[in-house]
């Protein structure tokens, strides 16, 4: 699995760093992973900036997919080979599942947490369309530098 | 006209007051609103603001006191309508509560911030100095409070700016086009008086201007519809990104097709109007998620033919074969380039007998429906030979309009009221440049409704009524959106505008409105097997 991969590489790196006296969480990188599993999105944003350390933890695509399957039941495992191939959960989570969850908050009702995340997964779909349309485009299709069928879900509703 | 007297106990004197101070005043009869007259109402012009921000209160206060409403509908005192102020004013003060001892204070509301005048109005004191005092401060209030104040010019100007509107509509439906163009003059010099960024007066502008081109270029519809297929194409994804319908519409038709494929594994997606093919992405991957593995997809893309060697159907084609094979499911595209949609002929979609077929119809049937009623009219043949393809499902999307209508005025109208609420709801959207090309998009819709006629005119909408009748007629059966469908529309229109948009079910179809005027109606049929026709296992 990939992140029991992306921990022995860290373990390795860990121990070759310096012994300190005290407890460093840095070199007790499986430590690290668990807590940075359970933080929200904006949390491991912030803790992308700490170090290259953290950075190289938070950008692992499987602490976004706990993120986005958070509060879902486990889907069946092909949705990571889509999700992966639509540019991966980190994107996921950040341009819809966040969005989208903390528009419908207002008016979530229970039973839509599953359906919120097809729902994301089903816009995710249609901008990862048009970025492909940037990078076709023979000049005559209309270039978009940044996905713009996300737009109305990046700009603050007013209601 | 009766002049209110002074028979009911608690609102005589302050009525009694106001009458009088407008019958002692003596306004000229020109001051008198002419619209409203025409109508029965006799309200002073410059009144008008007043009478409507009272009108307001006293909606607000009838919904917030049941109690008293029924009291006043039972009580048989009668007041006079047609003086409006005082039968306002009157009305409002059965509703104030009467406090014991406070003599000229605002009670404010708790419930909606508004400030209540209470029954100051019976204390015997000269009441016209404070009546108005007492709407100053109101108009403070609402201020605050964030409702909207026309100013009593502007709100003037927009009923006469209708009212000139529908004028004019009958002038150009009885030919009497000279009277029509002063119309227009006139409106034109009113829309400076008006807000034309947002409400009625951006709506009126253009109906102004497809009216103006109607009279001065004739029904050829000069170049609304003139647009090259490539401006039309950035349009309308605008138009997708700016307001929900085309989302609704693509995600509803998805979730119905996913269902009807069911179990199927050579499927094929007829599209009647390819344009960028935004839809297709979301089914792609929805079918390349569904228990039991994808199927093979085959997507057969109808749209115009590129006018400079540039294949765009292949190009899109292309495209959506790239996201297929991203997410691993076997896809075919093929496009069929055809200006009009009864052009295109069966054969040229190649359906495999064995596939099962799912045929979408974003807003394109109704631009088949001719005005006259002929036999073959191409809606008849190309619904027929849909009917011959046994399709799994046929989605149908459209307008829920009745612009079809054989009168002009009838079919100005509901387009004026149509758009106005069209327009409404994409106030809600925030993004630019997506907002004013979204709006160009729909100008050319209302251009070619108004001014357009004969073969030019192709949008030709009918309301799902009228279709379920015609589709029933053509051997469809109408089949039931799910839940699914109706849970998924629902999150979406939230995501636009949770106070705006909402999505109703009507016998098994979706229509989507905006504050409960439905605008875009989404439906699902089948065909009904024939008698005579072999019975095929599918």
């Amino acid at each position: 699995m990939v992140q029991n991969h992306r921990r022995e590489d860290h373990e390795t790196g860990g121990e070759n760093k310096e012994k300190r006296p005290k407890f460093f969480i840095n070199d007790h990188v499986n430590i690290l992973i668990e807590i940075l599993e359970r933080l929200d999105g904006r949390s491991l944003c912030v803790a992308a900036s700490v170090c290259r350390l953290w950075c190289t933890i938070a950008s692992n695509d499987s602490l976004w997919e706990n993120l986005c399957f958070r509060h879902v039941s486990p889907p069946p495992s092909s949705v990571r080979s889509v999700v992966l191939a639509l540019g991966g959960y980190k994107r996921l989570y950040t341009g819809c599942v966040r969005p989208v969850r903390s528009r419908l908050g207002r008016v979530r009702r229970a039973s839509w947490a599953r359906d919120e995340v097809q729902l994301s997964l089903s816009l995710f779909c249609v901008d990862y369309y048009e970025r492909l349309g940037g990078s076709n485009s023979n000049g005559r299709l209309v270039e978009k530098s940044s996905p713009s069928s996300l737009m109305f879900l990046c700009k603050p509703v007013n209601v | 006209m009766l002049r209110y007297d002074s028979t009911s106990s608690s609102a005589g004197s302050s009525s009694g007051s106001l009458s009088s101070s407008s019958s002692s005043s003596k306004p000229p009869q020109q001051d008198i609103d002419g619209l409203l007259a025409g109508a029965g109402y006799k309200v002073r012009s410059s009144e008008l603001r007043q009478v409507a921000q009272r009108l307001e209160r006293l909606e607000t206060a009838m919904g917030n006191s049941p109690a008293d409403f029924s009291q006043l509908a039972s009580d048989a005192i009668l007041y006079n309508p047609s003086d409006l102020a005082c039968w306002v004013d009157s009305l409002l003060t059965e509703f104030a509560e009467p406090p014991p001892t406070c003599s000229s204070d605002f009670i404010v509301d708790p419930v909606n911030n508004q400030t209540v005048v209470n029954s100051a109005w019976t204390a015997a004191e000269p009441h016209t100095p404070q009546v108005h005092q007492n709407i100053t401060y109101d108009e403070q209030q609402s201020l605050d409070n964030q409702l909207t104040v026309v100013t009593a010019m502007e709100e003037d100007s927009g009923i006469r700016l209708v009212h000139m509107l529908m004028t004019c509509a009958e002038c150009v439906q009885s030919g009497d086009l000279s009277l029509a163009t002063s119309l227009i003059d006139d409106m034109q010099g009113l829309l400076t008086h008006v807000n034309t960024v947002c409400g009625i007066g951006k709506v009126a502008g253009h109906f102004i201007d497809a009216l103006s081109r109607r009279i001065f270029q004739g029904m050829g519809g000069g170049s609304v519809n003139g647009g090259s297929a490539f401006e039309n194409e950035i349009l309308y994804h605008h138009f997708y990104e700016a307001c929900p319908y085309l989302k609704f519409a693509h995600f509803t038709a998805n979730q119905a097709i996913l269902e009807a494929f069911d179990g199927h594994d050579c499927v094929h997606v007829v599209d009647f109007n390819l344009m960028h093919g935004l839809q297709w992405p979301a089914l792609i991957q929805a079918l390349a998620l569904r228990p039991g593995g994808p199927p093979l997809l085959r997507l057969t893309g109808i749209g115009p033919p590129s006018p400079d060697g540039r294949d765009s159907l292949r190009e899109i084609g292309l495209r959506l074969a790239e996201l297929a094979r991203s997410v691993n499911v076997r896809f075919a595209f093929r496009g069929v380039a055809a200006s009009r949609l009864e052009d295109v002929k069966p054969w040229m979609l190649q359906v495999n007998p064995k596939e099962a077929v799912a045929v979408n119809s974003i807003m394109q049937l109704h631009r088949l429906l001719g005005c006259e009623q002929t036999r073959n009219s191409p809606i008849d043949t190309v619904l027929s030979w849909i009917r011959g393809l046994n399709p799994k499902i046929m989605t149908v999307v459209e307008q829920e309009a009745n612009h079809n209508q054989p009168g002009f005025l009838d079919r100005f109208t509901e387009a004026l009221y149509y758009y106005s609420t069209m327009f409404d709801s994409l106030e809600a959207c925030r993004i630019q440049p997506e907002k004013a090309l979204a709006e160009i998009y729909i100008q050319r819709e209302i251009g070619n409704v108004v001014s357009c006629e004969g073969s030019a005119r192709v949008e030709r909408h009918e309301p799902l009524a009228k279709w379920r009748r015609r589709l029933s007629g053509a051997g469809f059966r109408a089949l039931r959106l799910g839940s699914n469908a109706f849970k998924q529309a629902s999150m979406l229109l939230t995501l636009f505008s949770a106070e705006g948009y909402s999505v109703e079910e009507n016998e098994g179809c979706l229509s989507l409105g905006w504050h409960s005027s439905p605008l875009i109606a989404a439906s699902a049929w089948q065909a009904v097997p024939a008698w005579d026709n072999h019975m095929s296992s599918s």
